[in-house]
């Protein structure tokens, strides 16, 4: 769990402001782990930030504007990777500056990103070019440090980065590695030390026998030492390991791994380095046989103890989900949030989900709200759930202090699929990839399924002309244990806007119009909006008893009542309607 | 063969004065079913052989297996008197002609089923109880007996298993009598305890032909009423006074020919009327059939004037006796004449039954039509269960007309029990598809059923959960939602153990929730499939039917588990305040415990948000010293909007206060669903708004900012006050020779029990032991009960109070009931320990 993580790191400082940040700024990846560890000397920052490399990709792809994103835990590393990168860039030919100038940038750049980090943090990207780019030429590259994301850490802010116009951004930190959509990325993963021998060890006391079948991976910032790890496990005699490579395709067999398909991956446990987030932890558990965890977080593995693995366990946090999801069944409401603008067919997903709802006869609202957080979709109190669209890992966002369930595309899915095909078997995905499948699949279902219920209510009973239409049946609220009526509001909208078939051939264009004149108010009084049925407004008109000032004037006892004073002039005043004097 | 068409019991619905609605009620095990078989064998549906054995109106196969009712079962019988004479005693209600229709229900007897009962009486006028010669009045007798006074049902009495005390205990005539006589009394003790003006006396006596007495088993029962038409002839005197005579201190003076009350003769004792003209003759056929008297039994029966077949005289024994008790007084015959006679019609009933029926104001159409029980007023019917049908997945809606007249094809409103008048939810139009009258396990198709009948009606079952009103009037309100004396507080959570069969469980749980007026199937936060019912016994059928029929796929069950409440014991011990997330609103309350009464009231729903708040206030001032103006502040009721919690605005002058009232009722719904502690519901705190501080820019004091810190003040408020945890507590009556009273105590003690009564019943070497015991010691109790008292034990058990579990304070992580907490949150899959006051309380 990683709020409760989050939080417990909060505790232990005094409180600030008497509540814990925590309740304002919630981020759902991972806290750095970096803070009070000392900085890393010249030498190191050139190894964990891959300040060769990425100047060399950089100078290769001849990208003359570079956005550098880190998460927030690095941010203080990063006039010190600028400088870096600065330098590396100089030692080519190409780009010779005065070394006075660099020095004076130095500075310049420091005192920025302290700014942008202590004071509120808005969504910015601080350019620090400017001077630089007077008098240097076109040739120059140019640096931009972004300094806070809007989503988050894991994912490329590509719109942060195109308001400086980037080229290229360079991804520091741990990774969801989701496909983006507009700029090339170079991803640095910032290495961190794994004691190996320790890692061999808790490896060995885990899988006795050596014929297992063990995928072997780590998290992203570990993942360099999998070939070392590898080479000492097969020299300790295991045989059958196997090392998928990085790849970037989330909705791949292992997130973001190159695995041959053929592989059965239920034959396989996994042994992954460093706890994984948990949107990760439940896709990877539910498709392996076993998963074991060799924790990284702990202070010192160095230490003589050697490091235990965990095994995960997920059932419970699945079975939430599970609950969550079918809590939302009959929920006539939806909120899509977005939470990313940068992961490739993020639109082209958002497009399927609204159509998945309307088909299932609910509504859906679009919102973005930058980072997600309790207080911002509080706001929203007539949406009944909502939908994240977002990064593979940050879209599985937890908490109970969330006043309606926030659930992912592909529980959605499984949410909006009738009681009767829902089947949980413990298979899980972040990645929205599913979902316009599932449209394709639910299509044709939800088009069947509507067919058999007009015909069975035209089969029913006589219809009657001047009646009311007959009523959808309610729906079991699984949660509850009740029934609840309206869960499907829209499913009514057809037979609301569009005029009856009957009116159709014998009427001329003209009295068509007229028709359009003269509606006809629909009996059942739900409140419409254009034209179509509105939950939303429905939701404020009867659910609200705030209905503006004036509302509450009913609640409060009767004033006296009003009697005519007197009238007139000092000299004599006229005292009511009488004419009387005095 | 049956002897009526359904033609004739059509014609007779239309004759609302000739029909009785009548349901048959008692404790387990004192022949309900049995006695129902005479009935229908009269009617010619089991033929006479088999009554008494066939228990026909039990239909499910578990119910024969097991020898209990579990489902209530309507039948429709057509009924006759024989003499237009008889027609004359039916007083205070008219008729016309001598036909009669009886719809009747026969309900389950055990405790866990009692939801089943309520269901029956709602749709009926009259009750037949049942009550056992040796075991008297019981727990369950006196359950039924009130709720069908609370209802306005009109009671008539049955002693059952009179044979019992002929032929195994062999009492004396005057024992018997006073046997009688005790638990008549017994009954109307209970009947005038719950003595309602409106209704009137309703106590039951055997000389006014109120009272029968009787063997279901053998088939033969009487009334006092009988034998006085039997015996007025030969002294001559007027019927209603031989009544009179056949009961109490009156003796017949053989030696002056005069009736007398006083028992003693010259010094010799004179036998009661009771005994010589009633009972001497039955014991004397029981004497002379048992004893294998060959000669003494035809001039007998001669005397008696009981003629038998040829075949039947061939008999011994107990089947002789059965077959001369049950020519010489036919069950059927007694009780159909005490039904006709004493019960109340439709007509009748229904003109003081429908203010407490009906939830609108008296004096609209749809309350005029109940009163007059007029077929032509707008259609009122209630729903009170679900019938399965033979097509899987459907059920009949069984119900009652009240007013007007239903027929295939009506479209009707279908009112769900969250309906209100004006609103859209819980509301539906559909027609109705078909009408049928429910016989036993059969159906028999009819056209039209008008007011003051019984019927099922088919292609309306997806519209309503388990009961609702059906009518077809625009501002008709509900017909009251039926209260049931159980709750459903033993829980188990099921799940499949194939996951592609978890369609077929939703599918059968939403079936499950229909089939019981009682069960509850829902999905806890931790994602199990939960079933809730009233006991072990009914979770134990619920769970068999669910696997076996409605889902009809392999499931594991886990052990029972018991729900929890959270409340709190104490005022919060300062204010708690909490700011909102951007520090500009500040939320103060104070959390103190409710009063047990009025947690209760408002659970019956005595007291419930839908009432006028004035109404409301002056009852909470009068009645639990509630402060006027605190009572008429209560913002809502909680959780569900309508559980035993409150919110109370004791704030002064704070402005925008009801603008932000919505968000904060929010947030209180929220915590009261899932309490600090274990996420378990809040029960019985009362939150007191002291003080609010808003920013003066409505965008700064939204829903976002509000209602996640009404939530949080709530917490604060609540861990504050001394919290803890409610367990729920059965009140169980123990039926127990006094030989064996050492093992239930025993027994009691090791599962935290008490005993708060204990009863010897007079004349038998019984005891009646009534005790509270927590349900969550209550598993495997009943097992455990039989082996230590070597079976001689019958508890009966019944959801009664929620009391604090004992053990110290759930925040305590050492104390039994901190670790009771952990190991709930640990299954819940929440973070272990409980999160401290500091969590939600902020300093200013």
């Amino acid at each position: 769990m990683k709020r409760p993580h989050i939080f417990v790191e909060l505790q232990k400082t005094p409180p600030v402001l008497s509540t814990p940040e925590a309740h304002i700024f919630e981020d759902p990846t991972p806290a750095s782990t970096a803070q009070n560890t000392p900085r890393p000397t010249d030498d190191e920052l050139w190894e964990i930030y891959e300040i060769a490399r990425t100047a060399r990709e950089v100078r290769d792809g001849g990208y003359k504007r570079v956005a550098l994103q880190f998460p927030d835990g690095m941010l203080r590393d990063s006039p010190r990777v600028f400088e870096a990168l600065e330098e590396e860039l100089k030692r080519s030919p190409a780009t010779v500056a005065p070394a006075g100038k660099v020095r004076q940038e130095d500075e310049l750049v420091t005192s920025f990103t302290h700014l942008s980090t202590s004071s509120a943090r808005t969504e910015q990207a601080r350019e620090n070019g400017i001077e630089k780019g007077r008098d240097g030429t076109a040739e120059r590259v140019r640096f931009y440090i972004l300094a806070d994301t809007s989503y988050g850490s894991c994912c490329v802010d590509e719109i942060a980065a195109e308001h400086v116009e980037a080229d290229v951004v360079v991804h520091y930190g741990r990774s969801c590695l989701s496909p983006t959509a507009r700029l090339p990325v170079i991803y640095v993963f910032t290495s961190h030390p794994l004691d190996i021998p320790d890692a061999v060890q808790a490896f060995e006391s885990t899988f006795s026998s050596k014929e297992e079948k063990v995928v072997l991976m780590a998290d992203i910032t570990y993942n360099t030492h999998i070939p070392t790890l590898h080479t000492s496990l097969l020299s300790a005699g295991y045989t059958r390991l196997l090392t998928p490579p990085i790849i970037h395709d989330p909705s791949s067999q292992i997130p973001n791994r190159e695995l041959d398909t053929s592989i059965d991956l239920k034959e396989y446990s996994l042994f992954h380095i460093s706890d994984p987030p948990q949107a990760l932890l439940l896709t990877l558990s539910s498709r392996v046989r076993e998963m074991f965890i060799y924790p990284t977080s702990s202070p010192a593995p160095s230490s003589t103890s050697t490091q235990k693995t965990i095994q995960a366990n997920t059932a419970m946090t699945l079975r939430r989900r599970y609950a969550l999801l079918t809590r939302l069944s009959t929920c006539p409401v939806f909120g899509i949030l977005i939470n990313t603008l940068s992961v490739a067919n993020y639109l082209s997903t958002i497009t399927s989900i609204r159509s998945l709802i309307t088909r299932s006869g609910k509504k859906s609202y679009t919102f973005v709200v930058g980072k997600v957080n309790a207080a911002k979709i509080a706001n929203f109190s007539e949406i009944g759930g909502w939908v994240v669209v977002g990064c593979w890992e940050s879209s599985l966002i937890e908490g109970s202090e969330f006043f309606r369930p926030v659930i992912t595309p592909f529980e959605l899915g499984l949410c909006l699929q009738g009681d009767g095909e829902r089947v949980w078997d413990g298979s899980w995905r972040g990645d929205f990839g599913g979902v316009e499948e599932m449209v394709g699949a639910s299509s044709s279902k939800v088009g069947v399924d509507e067919e058999e219920m007009k015909g069975a209510e035209r089969g029913d009973g006589v219809e009657d002309e001047d009646s009311e239409e007959e009523s959808a049946p309610p729906e079991f609220d699984l949660r509850t244990g009740r029934y609840v009526s309206h869960s499907r509001p829209m499913r009514t909208t057809s037979s609301l806007t569009s005029p009856p078939a009957s009116q159709g051939p014998g009427q001329s264009g003209g009295s068509t119009e007229a028709s359009k004149v003269l509606t006809r108010r629909a009996k059942g009084d739900l409140v419409t909006v254009n034209g179509t049925v509105s939950p939303g407004a429905e939701y404020l008109r009867n659910q609200r008893t705030w209905q503006g000032l004036g509302s509450d004037f009913a609640e409060t006892e009767a004033s006296q009542e009003i009697e005519e004073g007197r009238s007139g002039v000092a000299r004599g005043y006229t005292v009511g309607g009488d004419g009387e004097r005095r | 063969m049956v002897n009526f068409t359904i033609e004739e019991v059509r014609a007779l619905m239309d004759k609302a004065t000739n029909v009785r609605n009548m349901s048959v009620i008692a404790h387990v095990d004192h022949g309900k079913s049995t006695l129902t078989d005479s009935l229908l064998s009269k009617a010619g549906i089991i033929s006479a052989a088999k009554a008494g054995d066939a228990r026909a109106t039990d239909t499910r196969q578990d119910e024969q297996e097991r020898g209990i009712t579990i489902k209530s079962t309507a039948i429709s019988l057509y009924g006759n008197l024989q003499d237009d004479e008889d027609l004359k005693d039916i007083v205070g209600q008219k008729t016309d002609g001598r036909d009669f229709l009886i719809n009747l229900i026969d309900s389950p007897g055990h405790v866990d089923f009692s939801s089943e009962v309520t269901a029956a009486l709602r749709v009926t006028d009259g009750a037949l109880v049942v009550v056992d010669t040796i075991e008297g009045v019981c727990v369950q007798t006196e359950t039924v007996l009130r709720q069908a006074l609370g209802e306005r049902i009109k009671p008539v009495v049955i002693i059952n298993k009179v044979d019992r005390a002929l032929l195994e205990l062999q009492v004396s005539q005057e024992d018997l009598y006073q046997s009688f006589s005790r638990t008549i009394e017994s009954v109307n003790v209970v009947i005038s305890t719950y003595f309602d003006k409106t209704l009137g006396d309703v106590q039951v006596y055997p000389y006014k032909g109120t009272v029968a007495f009787g063997s279901g088993l053998h088939g033969w029962a009487f009334t006092v009423r009988q034998f006085a038409q039997r015996y007025a002839k030969k002294f001559g005197v007027d019927r209603n006074k031989m009544m009179e005579r056949l009961w109490g201190d009156n003796y017949f003076n053989p030696h002056t020919k005069k009736w007398t009350n006083k028992a003693n003769h010259e010094g010799k004792p004179l036998d009661r009327a009771f005994n010589q003209f009633i009972l001497d003759p039955i014991f004397r056929i029981f004497a002379a059939v048992m004893n294998f008297k060959k000669d003494e039994i035809p001039t007998l029966l001669e005397k008696l004037n009981i003629k038998l077949t040829p075949e039947d005289r061939e008999k011994e024994g107990k089947q002789l006796l059965k077959v001369v008790m049950r020519t010489f007084l036919p069950a059927a015959d007694a009780l159909m004449e005490m039904m006709i006679l004493h019960l109340p019609s439709p007509v009748t009933a229904q003109k003081y039954r429908a203010e407490t029926l009906y939830e609108g104001p008296p004096d609209d159409e749809a309350c005029i039509g109940i009163r007059d029980c007029d077929p032509k007023a707008p259609l009122m019917l209630y729903v009170s269960k679900m019938v399965p049908t033979s097509d899987k997945g459907r059920f009949y809606a069984f119900g009652r007309v009240f007013a007007g007249t239903v027929r295939s094809g009506l479209k009707v409103r279908i009112q769900g029990p969250n309906y209100t008048p004006g609103k859209k939810d819980d509301l539906f139009i559909k027609a109705i598809q078909r009408t049928v009258l429910m016989m036993g396990g059969k159906v028999d198709p009819i056209d039209d059923v008008p007011a003051g009948n019984i019927l099922g009606l088919v292609g309306i079952d997806q519209f309503l959960l388990k009961s609702g009103t059906l009518t077809t009037s625009d501002t008709a309100h509900n017909l009251k939602v039926m209260k049931f004396s159980v709750s459903p507080v033993v829980q188990r959570s099921v799940e499949v153990k194939n996951a592609q069969d978890l369609p077929k469980l939703v599918e059968g749980l939403k079936r499950l929730s229909k089939s019981d007026p009682c069960v509850v199937c829902s999905i806890n936060e931790s994602g199990e499939h939960v079933v809730a019912g009233a006991g072990e016994l009914h979770l134990e059928i619920c769970l068999k039917d669910l696997e076996e029929d409605h889902a009809g796929v392999p499931l594991r069950i886990s052990d029972p588990v018991v729900p929890f409440r959270e409340t709190v014991t104490g005022k919060s011990s300062m204010t708690a305040l909490s700011k909102s997330p951007n520090k500009h609103n500040r939320l103060y309350m104070i959390a103190e415990p409710l009063d047990e009464e009025v947690s209760k009231e408002i659970e019956a729903g005595r007291i419930s948000p839908r009432d006028d708040f004035k109404a409301r206030a002056r009852i909470l001032a009068d009645d639990f010293g509630w402060d006027v103006t605190d009572a008429r502040k209560i913002w809502c009721f909680g959780p569900d909007t309508n559980g035993a919690n409150l919110l109370v605005d004791q704030t002064k002058a704070v402005q925008y206060l009801n603008e932000i009232k919505d968000s904060v009722v929010s947030g209180f719904q929220w915590a009261s669903r899932e309490g600090p502690i274990a996420e378990e519901p809040m029960r019985s705190c009362r939150f007191n708004i002291m003080d609010v501080t808003l920013h003066a820019d409505a965008i700064h004091r939204g829903g976002g900012q509000l209602i996640p810190t009404a939530r949080r003040v709530l917490y604060a408020a609540a861990l504050l006050a001394e919290p803890a945890l409610l367990e729920p507590v059965f009140l169980i009556e123990i039926q127990v020779p006094e030989s064996a009273m050492g093992g239930v105590y025993g027994v009691l003690t090791r599962r935290r029990g008490h005993v708060f009564n204990e009863q010897q019943r007079p004349g038998t070497p019984l005891f009646t032991i009534k005790a509270y015991l927590p349900v969550m010691e209550s598993f495997g109790f009943n097992a455990d009960l039989r082996s230590h008292t070597s079976g001689q034990a019958f508890p009966q058990s019944i959801f009664d109070h929620w009391q604090i579990l004992p053990g110290g304070s759930p925040l305590d992580a050492t104390s039994k009931v901190g670790q009771a907490v952990q190991a709930m949150r640990k299954r819940k899959g929440i973070k272990v320990e409980v999160p401290g006051v500091e969590n939600y309380y902020d300093k200013l």
